[in-house]
């Protein structure tokens, strides 16, 4: 009998992720050509025994709702527990909308507190890693504890992204930073948390903590509570930008890969597209990629990652790119350094990714300024059209969006943000 | 109202596929990387708005069993009518196996009725096309037939593979011969879709006795029909249909999706054919990599080079080994420095480093079948391990599961020979 339930943080509106996040949340983003981010924690649920797992959703799920449905991918179309869609809802004891990740807890302490497990498990739905929860479980129910934190080592100068924990005794948490300026610890907090239930009742019960990083866990620590840390070695990703994201994929072409889908013995499971495999034509020229199911490449295709039914015509070149279901890239098209939503058409001899100008996104400098160029969903980029670097095409972008330029500049923005 | 029920014919041995159908019927056989051939009727009968199938089997049904499983691929897994497995059953008055394809049908005409349908459609679950019955069955109710055969017209040299027919102007067939020798009776063949008035079915399959047997549809049934008057109908197909009878056309038929535009379209028209997915991450396509002219299954890991193949999900392709014009089942792994050229290698096969596989004279055919290997094509079964360094011909056959000892001591193995 598995002694905790899950709850998977999946509401946030994820603003960083620009294009990707404009049409769907964050969890329901793509990943690894087949994947969405929210198979690896439901994934790793099921592969650890956790059967009841509950999704609280809030910004635009509607992907996010196609993609679990009843959950049998997962195995979670179950009889008891299995998983559960929260919304938000209205006429609660709290006010309406979740304001952050304890707060939608929060809203739904009553189904907290209904079901049998006497511990809680809380997720984030947009981490990348493949973790088995049953020896932090046993850990958190051996030292007796009132929370359990994950916690990982970062690199001394990428502590201000995280909170920063510090250790005592027997993996005791003494101290907490959010995101320090300076700091000479480096272990951070994986947003992975191990309440018992109780405790965590009572810590958000008549409370207005918002965040469990920013908020709880420092209440946690001033109270009598009994916080310890537990050290996870492996590979785990946040990717919350568009370049960690960007990295991300791009890290599963490597020879062997720090996270390794292809292990038998830990599934990510998902709900797979119904495709004929890929088909690569007589002349096509293909290196060092991911192609799922249902692609088909007659052109050039190199260190990129391909969701299922791209179509690369002959002629065409896709380098280091992500280009995500369904989309088509026509012949004399190039695509370089790029993040291609679903259903984009890039029409023949259009250029996008061009030219070594990386101006800055002008809308989202401090996000978009890595040389990245991105294409919102259902978007159609005109024949010959050069789109240069940083550039923000938004979802559903027409071709009369691009009205008579020939070319668009590096950091300029295309279409109306649907945000 | 009329109902109609689906009857897959999925018993026979398919003895002419050597070992690809040695431990599985041969409705099991993979194809196109990951369909089934089954695939093909049940996903025909689920696009044709059929929900209802009886699917007989006898020989080696596992493989069978463990894919079709509750249907849920083709949405039969149906509280009313979908998907059901009829095997072979002991009865009070003794037992038999089925004898012929109306005998499995008869024995199991409760099935029909418990299912209320007035009307059957029986298929054989080994052919592979994309058809909707719905017209046929309309042109069967509308003619007021007993019997419609789905017939299309095939070469004259071929005919003594088929039941051949001759029909009057109205397409009411008049004279039926099953795999006639002389080339004179016209060139329309049965395609072994038969739609039957479910009563008179019945009616004619209880008359059998020793004196007038009903095991066959082919030999015995539509003959009987035929002579008694019944009103029996033919019902033009025009489109692609397999059988794929043999190892030379099983190889041919996979290698022909290869085309740049192939006459079975499994991308873009809006006939899908549902398959049980295997759930494996998206094909790695390595750095090192040269693959053209190929389809290529999600799992695959390519190293190698491959040329105009079929792989199918989790295929390993070891660095410096070369794939051509060969068909790879699921996990087999080629190590490094092998070349395979012209072979059918089924599941889980390896493959050691430095073997040359599929060399020398083509018109070497197979010692011990001469009549079904001789097309050049070299067949290696389920499982089999060919050790590190081997030199294998054409036509050769290597049995499931053999390992090296079953080699010679010099590791060569001539042109026909059999492991």
């Amino acid at each position: 009998m598995t002694r905790a339930f899950a709850m998977i943080m999946a509401g946030g509106p994820s603003e960083d992720l620009s294009v990707l996040t404009e049409v769907r949340s964050e969890p329901a983003v793509p990943f690894g050509g087949k994947f969405r981010l929210i198979d690896f924690p439901l994934s790793n649920c099921v592969n650890s025994d956790i059967y009841n797992v509950a999704v609280l959703t809030q910004y635009k799920p509607r992907s996010l709702n196609d993609h679990i449905e009843i959950g049998k991918p997962w195995d979670l179309d179950r009889a008891s527990g299995g998983v559960r869609l929260l919304q938000p809802y209205r006429g609660g004891p709290y006010g309406d909308w979740q304001r952050g990740t304890a707060d939608a807890v929060r809203r739904n302490l009553d189904f907290v507190q209904l079901q049998s497990e006497e511990h809680v498990l809380i997720l984030a739905g947009d981490h990348i890693y493949l973790m088995d929860y049953r020896p932090m479980l046993r850990q958190h129910l051996q030292t007796k504890a009132d929370l359990t934190v994950a916690v990982r080592r970062v690199n001394l100068y990428e502590t201000h992204r995280f909170g920063i924990v510090s250790v005592g005794s027997e993996q005791r948490i003494a101290d907490f930073q959010e995101k320090p300026k300076r700091t000479r610890e480096t272990l951070a907090s994986m947003g992975i948390y191990i309440f018992r239930k109780q405790a965590l009742i009572d810590i958000l019960q008549d409370t207005d903590y918002v965040d469990f990083g920013k908020d709880v866990l420092p209440a946690m620590l001033k109270g009598s509570g009994e916080v310890y840390a537990y050290p996870f070695p492996g590979y785990w990703a946040d990717v919350g930008t568009v370049q960690a994201y960007w990295e991300a994929n791009m890290s599963l072409l490597s020879e062997s890969p720090a996270l390794d889908l292809y292990d038998p013995e830990w599934v990510v499971h998902t709900r797979s597209q119904e495709r004929a495999p890929s088909k690569i034509g007589p002349n096509a020229h293909v290196e060092g990629n991911l192609l799922s199911n249902g692609c088909r490449v007659y052109g050039e295709v190199q260190r990129s990652v391909l969701s299922p039914g791209v179509y690369v015509a002959e002629g065409a070149i896709v380098r280091d790119s992500v280009i995500l279901n369904d989309t088509s890239i026509e012949a004399g098209a190039v695509v370089d350094r790029c993040i291609i939503d679903k259903g984009v058409t890039v029409r023949a001899g259009a250029k996008v990714g061009d030219g070594d100008d990386n101006t800055p996104n002008t809308d989202m400098p401090e996000q978009i300024n890595t040389g990245l160029t991105l294409a919102g969903k259902g978007c159609v980029i005109p024949e010959d059209m050069v789109v240069g670097r940083n550039v923000v095409i938004h979802p559903f972008c027409g071709e009369e969006a691009f009205g008579k330029r020939k070319k668009v500049a590096s950091g300029k923005s295309i279409g109306k943000n649907l945000r | 109202m009329t109902k109609t029920i689906a009857m897959i014919l999925a018993g026979g041995e398919g003895t002419r596929l050597t070992v690809l159908s040695e431990a599985r019927a041969k409705p099991a056989v993979p194809f196109a990387g990951k369909f089934r051939i089954i695939d093909f009727a049940l996903s025909n009968c689920v696009n044709s708005g059929i929900y209802t199938a009886g699917v007989l089997t006898q020989y080696r049904p596992h493989s069978l069993n463990d894919h079709i499983g509750i249907g849920k691929p083709w949405d039969l897994d149906r509280s009313r009518g979908g998907v059901r497995l009829l095997q072979p059953y002991q009865q009070r008055k003794g037992q038999h196996w089925y004898a012929g394809t109306a005998d499995a049908i008869v024995q199991n005409m409760e099935f029909v009725w418990d299912n209320r349908a007035d009307t059957a459609l029986i298929l054989s679950g080994d052919h592979i096309y994309k058809m909707d019955y719905a017209p046929m069955l309309q042109y069967h109710w509308e003619t007021g037939a007993d019997l419609t055969i789905a017939v299309m017209p095939v070469p004259l040299e071929e005919t003594d593979r088929f039941g051949i027919m001759q029909v009057d102007e109205e397409q009411r067939i008049v004279a039926f011969y099953e795999k006639p020798k002389e080339r004179d009776k016209g060139n329309l063949a049965s395609m072994g879709i038969y739609v039957f008035n479910a009563s008179t079915m019945e009616k004619r399959l209880r008359e059998g006795s020793a004196d007038t047997p009903r095991v066959d549809f082919g030999k015995h049934v539509i003959p009987a029909m035929i002579a008694a008057g019944d009103r029996v109908f033919a019902y033009r197909f025009e489109g692609y249909w397999v059988d794929v009878g043999t190892v030379d056309s099983y190889w041919a038929t996979n290698l022909e999706l290869l085309q740049p535009e192939p006459t079975l379209d499994l991308y873009t028209d809006n006939w899908p054919i549902h398959t049980r997915s295997e759930e494996r991450p998206a094909a790695k396509i390595g750095p090192q990599s040269k693959v053209v002219s190929s389809m290529i299954s999600n799992g695959c890991v390519i190293r190698g080079t491959v040329i105009n193949s079929v792989l199918s999900p989790g295929v390993y392709v070891s660095p410096g080994a070369v794939v051509q014009d060969s068909v790879v089942m699921n996990d087999a792994w080629i190590g490094p420095g092998v070349h395979v050229h012209k072979a059918v290698i089924d599941k889980q096969v390896m493959v050691g480093a430095g073997t040359v596989l599929g060399t020398g004279d083509e018109s070497v055919a197979n010692m011990q079948m001469p009549d079904r290997l001789f097309a050049g094509i070299t067949v290696v079964g389920k499982g089999a391990v060919i050790p590190d360094g081997a030199h294998i011909g054409r036509n050769v056959l290597i049995n499931s599961g053999r390992d090296e000892s079953a080699f010679p001591n010099d590791r060569i193995v001539a042109d026909g020979q059999t492991i």
